[in-house]
């Protein structure tokens, strides 16, 4: 395989060169031996089913050709032709687009407000508060999807209750076409303010102290320290923030899923509850695969983008 | 130098079993099931795989592997136990599924030639995995006209009947006899005028909250309003009939419950009707035999003079839906002769009556409905009367989908506002561009 290069050395040099090859070929080995637990499942449950997927988005496979995979027929473009006509598909993207639009920046805005005042203001009970705002992130998103469904209940609900106390008749939070998804991001904002919070403590205790110093003889008060100092420091732990978060909240699923089904009336239906319904109730898996590639390249254009806007020199 | 290449060919060897194995999930599904070595559904028989196609004359053998759902899965031991008292050679392996997995579960052993000899499938699956060509025609020997016709009916896939029914259920109408005495009315609705007479004043004088429970999203609870006024799914050549004018005028009564406020227009996810029910909140809707159970569990004693059940309120007809279950035998079985005696003796009057006595399933032949131990329950008697007058969606394909295509124009009428008649022309329309068959 080096052959080339061994003929430019000299003859004394080749028996050297030959072993130093055997080493580096047995080094490399021992190399991919050590990787291949990972990329043998990578490859088996990752790669092929992202490249099966891709070659299904092409083709009309569906229940009847199960048994025969192999004989599902080729449509070219179809399918992706079709999601361009498909309301529901594009009711579905406008709603994951609020979801994210709306959901993020709140995510995000709160979690770096908590960890502010964490790092700073707040000196009693901190941990008790770290660990309260940390705890909904660990805990099982279904399970906390079932008890806001519970919270949100109409009738026996607590916060609905607790609205009666103060005598306002609480609505059918999760029934309304227009509350239902506010309702599903403010559960969402709680849940996942948590690991922003901790991001973000971890980004506030790298700034040197010294900057702030600084910034206090040159006569900033607490809002300008934060503007020009805590933001541009912050700024790749925003930028990382703002990628996972986004890419999270682009696949939008259990919230909607355990409590409302994707209703009323598709309010709160999520392209990957839409893929779901069509490639595992419908067993359109041809179609789904084709939603599921359009979702991938709006994650792929919008991560690119924001790594573009929030880069260090931008 | 040794190490290395014993470490790369035990790599590529890996490699290649899992290349291999990957093959074998694509095109096993071609042969017969019996290549795959192991019995499906974990069978813990080794060693007694039988030689199949034994001669019918012949006493019956090998083992047998039966999948059935929910509740059937859990009790289908007893049934198993009796069939297998009388044919001793032959191992029946009962797998219980879960309903939430069966669809997947079933998807994945057909794709992956690992199907079960017998599965007990939801009427409305039988289009579904049907018309894929995974079941075997019933025999010549079973006879139809033991069951109810329109269970039958919904084993009838592209001309082949595919499966044999099991049990039915349908649905009548719940009512709490007290509220409605206080409004003034002491006999059940007859017609669908009386039946919107009795939720006004059972709303109005009889202090309950509602008058009624009716589905905002519920096909099922939608089409016995069609059926009654002489309308269908299909009209007779086959085609979609959901826009008819009988149709029209069903949507019209039922989205009069919900503009007339005698319905709630939204229902929590998750929502148990029982309760409410028992509460006097909702004191009449729509269901199965399964709530005479529920209603009794939940009321208590004292409360069975309060409720009664009375049949599907008439306007041309009083035709409910029939739903249920159905026995099929899977093409990749490998004892079809004893698959097919076990459905046999599943749909015998004897066993039918001893499988009610068991899960309170009603039996779907009708010979079995004169046993004393399914005749002796008034409640119950009511929906075998009941069954003699229902129908069934149609077994198509895409049927899980264009049913829920009508359950999201239903929301849209019942909670949306959209009017009947547009409500029906979008119905007629998803079913032309999704298709019945």
């Amino acid at each position: 395989m080096t052959a080339p290069a061994l003929t430019q050395r000299g003859v004394a040099d080749r028996g050297t060169a030959q072993v130093a090859t055997r080493q580096g070929w047995r080094r490399d080995l021992t190399g991919w031996a050590f990787a291949a637990p990972f990329v043998i499942l990578f490859g088996v449950f990752l790669a092929l089913p992202i490249l099966v997927s891709f070659v299904l988005s092409f083709t009309s496979f569906g229940l009847r050709d199960l048994a025969n995979p192999i004989g599902a027929s080729f449509v070219g473009v179809d399918n992706y032709a079709r999601l361009l006509s498909d309301d529901k598909f594009w009711k579905s993207l406008f709603n994951t687009i609020y979801f994210v639009v709306v959901g993020v920046p709140l995510t995000l805005g709160i979690g770096l407000l908590i960890a502010s005042a964490l790092s700073r203001g707040i000196t009693r009970f901190r941990t008790a508060y770290r660990v309260g705002y940390y705890l909904p992130v660990i805990t099982s998103i279904v399970a906390i999807a079932v008890i806001w469904r519970f919270l949100l209940n109409p009738d026996i609900g607590l916060i609905n209750v607790v609205l009666k106390q103060v005598g306002i008749n609480g609505p059918d939070w999760l029934a309304s076409k227009t509350l239902a998804m506010p309702s599903i991001i403010a559960m969402a904002v709680w849940r996942n303010l948590g690991f922003a919070m901790v991001v973000f403590i971890a980004g506030l205790q790298a700034i040197p102290a010294m900057l702030y110093e600084a910034a206090s003889i040159d006569g900033a008060g607490r809002w300008a320290a934060f503007r020009y100092v805590t933001l541009p420091m912050l700024r790749p732990t925003i930028l990382f923030m703002l990628v996972i978060t986004t890419i999270g909240y682009l696949q939008l699923f259990e919230e909607p899923f355990v409590m409302t089904g994707g209703g009323p009336l598709d309010a709160t239906l999520s392209v990957t509850m839409y893929m779901y319904q069509q490639g595992f109730t419908f067993f359109h898996q041809g179609y789904a695969s084709a939603i599921a590639y359009v979702l991938f390249v709006i994650v792929a254009v919008i991560a690119f983008l924001q790594f573009r806007f929030l880069r260090e020199d931008a | 130098m040794h190490a290395p290449t014993r470490a790369a060919r035990l790599l590529a060897a890996f490699v290649l079993t899992i290349a291999v194995a990957g093959c074998g999930t694509n095109s096993g599904s071609n042969a017969p099931a019996g290549a795959s070595g192991a019995a499906p559904g974990g069978s813990t028989a080794p060693g007694t795989s039988t030689g199949g196609g034994t001669a019918s004359t012949a006493p019956l053998s090998g083992t047998l592997t039966v999948w059935a759902m929910g509740n059937e899965g859990t009790k289908l031991n007893v049934l198993a136990d009796a069939f297998m008292k009388d044919n001793p050679d032959v191992k029946v392996n009962v797998t219980p599924v879960d309903w939430g997995q069966a669809v997947t579960k079933l998807q994945t052993a057909i794709a992956g030639g690992t199907t079960p000899d017998v599965s007990q499938m939801g009427t409305d699956m039988m289009g579904q995995f049907g018309a894929g060509g995974a079941f075997q025609t019933v025999p010549a020997d079973i006879d139809a006209s033991g069951f109810f016709q329109s269970a039958w009916d919904t084993n009838k896939v592209d001309g082949a009947v595919v499966g044999v029914p099991w049990y039915v259920e349908t649905r009548l109408l719940y009512y709490r006899k007290d509220i409605a005495e206080k409004a003034g009315i002491t006999s059940p609705p007859a017609t669908w005028d009386d039946l919107k007479a009795m939720a006004k004043a059972m709303q109005e004088k009889g202090g309950a909250k509602w008058g009624i429970s009716l589905g905002t999203k519920n096909w099922q609870e939608y089409f016995p309003f069609l059926w009654s006024n002489g309308g269908d799914v299909v009209d007779a050549s086959g085609q979609p009939a959901l826009n008819s004018p009988q149709a029209v005028e069903a949507l019209t009564y039922y989205d009069s419950f919900f503009k007339d406020g005698l319905t709630p227009k939204s229902v929590p996810e998750g929502f148990d009707i029982t309760p409410a029910f028992v509460k006097g909140d909702n004191p009449m809707f729509f269901s199965g035999p399964w709530h005479l159970g529920l209603i009794k569990d939940a009321g208590g004693a004292d409360f069975s003079s309060k409720w009664a059940i009375a049949p599907m309120p008439k306007k041309v007809s009083g035709t409910s839906f029939v739903g249920g279950s159905n026995l099929v035998v899977f093409k990749g079985s490998k004892n079809p002769d004893a698959a097919w005696a076990f459905v046999k003796f599943a749909s015998d009057p004897k066993t039918q009556a001893l499988w009610y006595k068991t899960v309170t399933d009603l039996p779907a032949v009708q010979s079995a409905w004169t046993d004393p131990d399914v005749a002796s329950d008034p409640n119950v008697k009511m929906f075998g009367d009941q069954l003699k007058d229902t129908k069934a969606q149609p077994v198509s394909g895409t049927w899980s989908e264009l049913s829920s295509a009508i359950n999201d124009v239903l929301e849209k009428m019942t909670t949306g506002g959209t009017d009947p008649k547009a409500a029906a022309d979008q119905m007629q329309q998803q079913a032309q561009s999704i298709g019945v068959k």
